[in-house]
Formats: structure tokens, sequence, C-alpha cells
């Protein structure tokens, strides 16, 4: 049985097939960005003549296809249509030209205290309608506590849609803006996504691998199947650096606090596990120029890189943050941070000559002998990769808590080891070490980690579920169920209900899972108080499944 | 994307796991709904405005402004100590330049613990607002601070720590007297001997709105600080003027607090009461941190808002008028005496019986001011429990003059010679040197 991983960087796809003994084959080709699909079926095909088709399982996929259509602006046309109510101005929020706001709203606890306005909402849509706009998000404010009125406007809205995202099927947690962003984004590269999918499930087919069950790297360090992310495709947004994160867990027995360091061409990310676990953002991330509600590790990335070019500022030696060319090694004209840590006999790869003349060239030209502009160039990077990784874990440290339990129990994240990997993780390491005094490792197999971490991480989902039993309801935003509850419901009764819709979420999916990595991430329930008597009780609870690999890999 | 004017950091303490009693008003629900309301705007994702951690309150920031029997230990609970760090923090990230203001939106409240403490009263136990005050004077040197308290309630605790310092000036917004607990915050309560005038109350009649409030702050407030130059501006921000607080009578609203707040410019607000946890906290609060950080809060509107129903008479505006100058009177030629205490030899004393109404016990209390012509004077207490032992507290002010201080210390060692006392506390603020005796 075998497991494949297919990562799609900035420069290499790589691929990876993972069996019961390890790793059984292993591919890179460069990415094709006019033609992602040519750089995955390239790669499957390499990896599918050195093994037996019959006995692939699965294939996860991270792809840079949603990440750069955002980025690039290359994507269609989306009717926004958004309800606030009182608070902050919604157009502050404009995400694109046909943005809609209907009067109407909701409160914190899903009580309507104004109806939606039907009559500015028929002319909102047939707006969108002359527009010529297919895909629409409706979103309207506090709609994770009562999805009525983006329901009112999925209804409205009808046949003119192709696709339509609700804001609360995206995530139950709240934040009314980064919801207009992530339904946007998502209706967004909708089309592009779902053609790249097709031609996924074609290629497959034509391969003979129709029967492999494929699913889609999300920034969270899980996956979802490809079924379910064609209706999020957003999710998939930024996978990248979480396969190189995986990766690694995949790859090195991870307990302490530590820090992870995926040295690329042009940048380093930068990522901290608390104990085993990588940590997560705690909204979600930002994409183009809106930040979003998707769930992503925290990944810090600076412009420290192999690539990065070498320049002098007031006599001082600096590197990156630009890329002017390859290095002098690989027929660059500017010396980088690799042509450095060649010249320093900590790197072997290129033209070694050809590196080494440019390198004392540039060093002459600027006064200093090569051996003093080598070390400066790499005590420069490695000062500004540990001044970063500094202030990312002191900010960790900072994030708010909210009760006196969190304030005193919160421990401070003292990171004990690092692992790096990436291109230059071998040459970096002693140089890394000697600036930390941190033991650092670099594991075997690093240059293809990303594509082992895609292969090997699990599916996930999180949700939250919200009670209130004053009105005897309770509610799951992004499944979209709400059911009636009796009066005596408690914290336990939501726990329980909250695990097993995520399990049967699971199921539906086609996901076996024992629940062992089902865990609930936060609960709570709250005395909702009339006058002077006990009313009810506003319970909260989130779960998910922890994001991590299917079994490691070493 | 919104970028706020003034960079604002928030310091968000809702304190989950503390309350009085389930169904008490000062309960874990409180600031439920307000962090919900402020997650769902996105407020932290606007250019300039960031919350953090509260930092953790130790005996020391305690015992340098109040006197606490038996020791700050026994009266401040975790959550009070939290409580009392999130406005340190929030005066350390505009002290240190960090963030232009900030606004420590904690529980629980603090503005009636008095200066002499032996336990919680009106939801308070200890004063965090003059921690603060007095953290930043110990840290960052002498300044003069203007403390506007804006609670429903009168500050009478912050009133009584600060009733003897010429360099704060207290004014407190609040309802009646006479129609609310705790029954006190009258005009002529105007300072002490060496302090007349910097203490400013002015009681509102039941009713007062948006208008009454802003009347009060361009007839009254502002003309004060304008001329009092204080080199920082507080806001106690109590949140219980709403038209919807259960247990006050004001028609304020959230557009009042944030139009009030963006006239004031505090640099620091600290959240005082508002028990409205459900129709009122999360919009005032939206409105004042929005106002804080300059960024347009015109669309905050509360459920139930509506102007004209809430609008006072034209009589109560005149009353509120005439309120205007004589508060102003008052602050610009106070009076030649305190309207407390009584002179006795070269000291001024008062005795008072203080009523701990959240525990349901009364402490009597002596407290003398030696009236000096160099300095503001040293400081004694005598306090005692209904039934409990005696105690002691002496403060040798910062600025104090060698005669006060050499006598604070004489005093002191009468005191421990004459064991009248069960508990001893000094507050040295000149030398930074902090004593406690007893057990
Ligand atoms: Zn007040
Ligand atoms: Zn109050
Ligand atoms: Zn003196």
């Amino acid at each position: 049985m075998l497991l494949l991983g297919i990562d799609v960087g900035g420069t290499h796809t790589d691929a990876v097939a993972i069996g019961p003994d390890g790793l059984e084959a292993q591919v890179k080709v460069a990415t094709r960005h006019d033609n992602l699909l040519s750089s995955i079926r390239d790669s499957l095909g390499e990896i599918v003549r050195h093994t037996d088709p019959a006995r692939i399982k699965q294939l996860n996929l991270s792809t840079t296809l949603s990440t750069n259509s955002i980025v690039e602006g290359n994507y269609e046309d989306v009717g926004v249509i958004v309800s606030a109510g009182p608070g902050l101005d919604p157009h502050s929020f404009m995400t694109c030209k046909d943005f809609h706001v209907i009067p109407g709203s909701l409160d914190h606890r899903g009580s309507e205290t104004k109806r939606l306005d039907n009559l500015s909402l028929e002319e909102a849509i047939a707006s969108c309608r002359n527009a010529g706009i297919k895909v629409y998000a409706a979103v309207t404010k506090f709609s994770p506590r009562n999805p009525a009125h983006e329901k009112s406007i999925e209804l409205a809205i009808g046949d003119n849609s192709d696709f339509t995202t609700l804001g609360h099927q995206l995530t139950g947690r709240l934040n009314f803006p980064r919801r207009i962003s992530t339904a946007f984004y998502n209706c967004a590269v909708w089309r592009v996504f779902n053609k790249f999918a097709d031609a996924i499930a074609d290629t497959l087919d034509e391969m003979g691998l129709g029967h492999i069950k494929v699913n889609i790297l999300k920034a969270d360090g899980g996956t979802m199947p490809l079924d379910l992310s064609r209706k999020v495709p957003v999710q998939s947004i930024f996978s990248g650096p979480a396969a190189s994160v995986m990766g690694i867990i995949a790859l090195c027995n991870i307990t302490h606090d530590s820090i992870i360091y995926d040295i690329g061409g042009t940048t380093t990310d930068i990522a901290i596990f608390a104990g085993g676990s990588p940590l997560i953002e705690q909204e979600g991330i930002h994409i183009g120029s809106h930040p979003t509600l998707v769930r992503a590790l925290k990944v810090h990335s600076i412009g420290i890189g192999g690539d990065s070019a070498i320049s002098m500022l007031n006599e001082k030696v600096r590197v990156g943050p630009n890329r002017l060319g390859p290095s002098i090694a690989f027929g660059g004209e500017t010396p980088t941070l690799t042509d450095a840590l060649i010249w320093k006999e900590s790197c072997d790869c290129g033209n070694i000559e050809r590196s080494k003349t440019g390198f004392t060239a540039f060093a002459a030209k600027n006064g200093l002998e090569p051996d003093e502009l080598a070390d400066q160039a790499i005590g420069y990077a490695v000062d500004k990769i540990h001044d970063s990784t500094r202030s990312l874990v002191d900010e960790i440290n900072q994030q708010p808590v909210y009760t006196i339990h969190e304030l005193l129990e919160n421990r401070k994240i003292i990171p004990r080891k690092i692992y790096i990997m990436g291109g230059p993780a071998q040459a970096m390491k002693m140089d890394v070490f000697r600036k930390f005094r941190l033991s650092t490792e670099v594991p075997e197999n690093y240059d293809v980690a990303n594509a082992i971490g895609a292969a090997l991480t699990r599916t996930t989902t999180e949700l939250e579920l919200f009670a209130d039993t004053e009105r005897g309801l309770m509610f799951i935003p992004s499944l979209g169920h709400r059911e009636n509850i009796p009066r005596n419901y408690k914290l336990e009764d939501a726990e329980k209900d909250a695990m097993n819709h995520l399990l049967a979420h699971l199921g539906e999916m086609h996901v076996a899972s024992d629940g062992s990595n089902a865990q609930i991430t936060s609960s709570s329930s709250f005395n909702m108080v009339n006058g002077a008597s006990t009313v009810g009780r506003n319970i909260r609870v989130k779960c998910q499944i922890k994001p991590g690999v299917d079994r490691t890999y070493s | 994307m919104l970028k706020a004017d003034n960079s604002l950091g928030i310091i968000f303490f809702p304190a989950f796991d503390w309350a009085i009693s389930p169904t008490h008003p000062e309960r874990e629900e409180r600031l439920l709904y307000t962090q919900d309301q402020l997650r769902e705007e996105g407020l932290f994702d606007i250019e300039g405005i960031r919350e953090y951690k509260p930092e953790v309150a130790c005996s020391e920031d305690i015992e340098r402004v109040h006197f606490c029997f038996p020791e700050a230990e026994a009266v401040a609970t975790r959550s009070h100590c939290i409580s009392a760090g999130g406005a340190i923090k929030a005066a350390k990230l505009v002290m240190e330049g960090e963030r232009e203001r900030a606004f420590a939106l904690v529980r629980p409240p603090g503005h009636h613990a008095m200066k002499t403490v032996q336990g919680s009263r009106g939801f308070c136990a200890i004063n965090i607002e003059a921690i603060m005050c007095e953290y930043i004077r110990e840290n960052y040197g002498p300044k003069r601070i203007a403390i506007v308290d804006t609670d429903c309630h009168h500050g009478d605790g912050t009133q009584d720590v600060y009733w003897h310092d010429p360099d704060t000036l207290f004014i407190s917004l609040h309802q009646d007297g006479r129609t609310l607990y705790p029954g006190t915050g009258f005009p002529k309560e105007s300072g002490g001997p060496k302090a007349l005038g910097r203490t400013v109350n002015i009681p509102l009649p039941p009713g007062t709105s948006d208008d009454g409030f802003m009347m009060v702050m361009e007839k009254a407030v502002m003309p004060i600080l304008e001329d009092f130059k204080p080199d920082l501006i507080i806001n106690s921000a109590g949140q219980d003027n709403h038209f919807t607080d259960p247990i006050t009578n004001m028609n304020f609203s959230a557009q009042g607090y944030a139009a009030l707040n963006s006239m004031l410019k505090p640099d620091i607000a600290v959240l005082e009461g508002g028990y409205a946890i459900q129709g009122a906290l999360p919009y005032v609060n939206l409105g004042i941190s929005l106002a804080m950080a300059g960024v347009d809060y015109s669309h905050v509107r509360e459920p139930g808002f509506n102007p004209k129903t809430l609008k006072e008479s034209e009589e109560v505006m005149n009353y509120i008028a005439t309120i205007c100058e004589g508060v102003k009177e008052i602050y610009f030629n106070p009076p030649a005496e305190s309207s407390e205490g009584v002179v006795s030899g070269n000291w001024s004393v008062r005795h008072r019986n203080i009523f701990y109404d959240t525990e349901g016990f009364t402490e009597s209390q002596t407290e003398s001011l030696l009236l000096c012509n160099n300095c503001r004077g040293l400081l004694k207490v005598e306090t005692q429990r209904e039934g409990g032992p005696m105690g002691f507290g002496l403060e040798i002010p910062a600025a104090a003059c060698d005669s006060c201080r050499n006598q604070g210390y004489s005093l002191l060692e009468e005191a421990q010679v004459k064991s009248r006392y069960r508990y001893i506390q000094l507050i040295n603020r000149k030398d930074k040197d902090y004593l406690r005796y007893g057990f």
C-alpha cells in the first residue's frame, strides 16, 4: 500500500511515494506556473513508473493554484451581498465592485433586531445579474449564531448563481470582515479550482489511478477530500508551508518546544512548536489585501534564502530580501548566500569554481577579504533569522488569555530544539547552532520533506457548537446543523454532541477515524441571568481533529 | 483596510472564571457579549489596534496605594490582582510609547475601594485606577493626573484615595447620590484641606441623556481640565449610565459614551461598572474603543436606541447648566476649609464609619492629616473592623518635607512600642520604603 504526496512549490514540484517500510520513490520536477497540471502529471508519471500503481491508495496534493490566482488577481467577479446592522461601516470591508449592503441585523445571540430588507436585496441581485455575475457570497453579521439572513439571501439569489458561499458554512468563528473576504475569495477561485479538480480526476483516470483517494492540503496542516475541496477551495491557500511543517513532524520525533526552519530559495519560513504540536494562527491567514478566517499553522516568512543577493550598504554586508537572479554557482552574476556557503565549504553544489571566482571578485571590489565577506554575509542571515524568531516567540508569548486559570497556567514557550529543512539546511546547520546554542537537527530527506509531509498528513476538520438553553437551541454553523435541546442541556451534553457530529462529518467525507485524534479545544458554559434568576446557559464548544500525520516515517 | 488615527492597545480580560456569585451582576458572563461583538467587528484587525495580555499586580503595587488590613493578599483575590494588572499594562503601553492610548477592558472594577481596605465595597476590593496611577508615578516620576469618572455611581473610593492629593484632579459624573448607591458625591465634597477644589463632584438627575452629559463635558469638565493642565487624563469608564442598565436610572447611550470619549481624549481608559451585559456593554465598549482609536463610530447603535424618547426635558437641562456653573465655581474658587474633618492641634481629623456592602460589615476609622506648610502632609489612619483588631496606617507622601518624614518614623516607632495595634502599615513614597508589621 502506497501513499503519494505531491507538493507544488514555487520552483520545484516534489513528489514521493511512501510504503510501509519508507520512501519508495521520489521525484523533483520544475514547476510550470502556466500549467500546474503538467507539473503534477509529470511527477506522477515518474512515480508510477517506479512503483506498482495497484498499490497506490491515496494521493495528497498541495497546490499553489488558489493562492496564485488570488495573489495575481486572476479570478472571476463575485457578487458580495452583506448585511451588517450596527457597528463598523460595512463599506469599509468592500472586497470588489459588486458589493451590496442590505439593511437588516442580528445581535450576538442571533436574535433578529431588524428584518432583512427584501426590496434592497432584489435590487442588489438585479444589479449583479446585469453585471454578468455568476457566483455569489452572502455574509451577514453574527450569522454563526443564526444563519437565517444568509439563507434568505441564498434563496433570493436562486437560479442566478452557479455557486453561492454562505458565510456561516465556512467557520463558526466570529469575525465579520474576515468572513466577508473568505467567502469572497472562496467564490472568486471556485471555477478555476473546480476545473483543476476535474483535470486531476481525468488525469488519474487516464493513468489508471481512478481508484485512489485524493485529498487536498489545507493551511492548518490537515487535508480535505477532493470532493469537499470543490466547495471550499479557499481552504487550499497557503498549504505549502503546512506541507513542510508536516514533513518535519513525519521525519522527526518532536516533543519539546521547538523552532522549525524551512530555508528555501528566497525565503525562510519559521514555525514554532509548543511541546510536540505546531501552533495555529489565532484568527486566520492574510492574502491579497484582506485577512481571512482560513485556519493556518502559524508560519512567519522572512526574505532570507539561498538565492538572496549579497549587497553592501554603508560598508556593511547585507543579505536579501531581494533575489537578483540565481547564485553565481548556478550562472548568476550577483553573489548569494549559497555562494557564501560554498566559499566556506559548507555547501557543495553548482559550479564551485565559477562561484568562488565571482565571490572573490565581488569581495575585492568592496575592499574585503572573501572570507570576511562570507562570514559577514552568513552572520547577517543568521542574525536576521535569529531576531525574527525571537520576536515571533515574544509575540506568541504575549497572546491574550481570557481566564485567570489560563493566565496563571500559561506556560511560556521556550524553544529547546531547532529543526532545519530546505535546500541550504545542511550547509547552514552549524552557523545556526553557533548562534542559538540549541540542539540543531537536519533530518534525512530534508530536501523532499514537504512532499513527505503532504503524503502523510491526515484529514482534519473543526467545528464550533453553540447552545442557548433559554431558547432551547443548539447550533453547529459550519454543518448548518440546528436542533432543539431541553432546558437542562449541559456542557457535558454539548461536548458529547460536538464530538459525535465531528466524527459523523468525517464519516460523510469517507474518512475512517476512531476518534483518537479528535479533541475538544475549548468549552465553556455561562449562566444567563435576567433580574436575579438564572434563565439559562450559554454554552460554547470547539472541537477538532488534531492536525498531524497518519504515521511517522523514520 | 481600516486604520486607526491613534494607536490603541486594548487589554481585554473578561475573567471568564471569576464571579461574586452565580447571579450577581458582576459575574463571569459580564464581558462575554462584549467579546463576541469586538471579535465579530474584527476590531483587532484594524491597523493600529492591538490586544494585549494583562499583567498581575503584586502586593507591593497594592500596598503602595492602600492601607490593607490585615494585608493585601487577604483583601484582593487573584482576579482583582489581574484586573489591576490590566490597568498597569495599559499604563506601561502608553508611558513607554508603544501605544498612544490604551483601554483596560477588565473586571472586576475598583472605584469604590477606598484608601483603607478591609474588604469589598460595591463589587470593588482594590482601586485599579489608583494602583495604576501610583504605578505610573513610582516608575515614571511625578505626574499631574486627572481622573474623570464617568461611572453612574459616585467614585467614592477614588475620591477617598486622592482626597488629600493636590496633584490629582478627580472629577466624578454620576447619578445624584440621593437616588443611588453609595449616596455620596455632592459638590461640597471638594477635597481635603491641602487639596481643596481638586475633587469635583457633578451629581446629575436621573434620566440625564446624551445632551445632558455633553453639556457637562463642554461647560464644566473641559474648562476645568484646560486649567489643570494634566500630564495624563484617565477615564474611569463605567458604563452603567446606559439607558438599559438594570441597577441605575440614567439615559446615556453608546453614541453618547463614544462622543464623550472623543471630546475627553483620555490617554488611558479603565472599565468600571456597567451591568446591562447584553443590550449595552457590547455596543458601549465598541463605541469607546473606536472613539479612542479615532475610527468612525457613527454606525454603532444599540437595540432600542431612540434619542427622542431618551431626551431630557428643558427643565432638566437648565438644572444641569446650574450644576455646571456651581462646580466650576468650586474648582476655580475653592472654599477656605474642607467640608470634612475638624482641626485638632496641627492635625485635621475625620472620624468615619464605612459600610462594606458586599460583605456586610462596618469599619470605624479615624483619619488624620498633619497640616504642614512645606508639603502636603503626613497621613495616618486608625481603623477597626467591627469586633476586629485595630490597624494603623501611615503615609509619607513622595514630596514630603524632612520634618513630616521624620515625624512619620517616630509615629511608627511609637505605634510599635504602644502595641495597641495588631497591624501596622507604612507607605513611604519618598524613600520607597514599604513596611508592614503584625500577624
Ligand atoms: Zn462617576
Ligand atoms: Zn457603577
Ligand atoms: Zn511637611
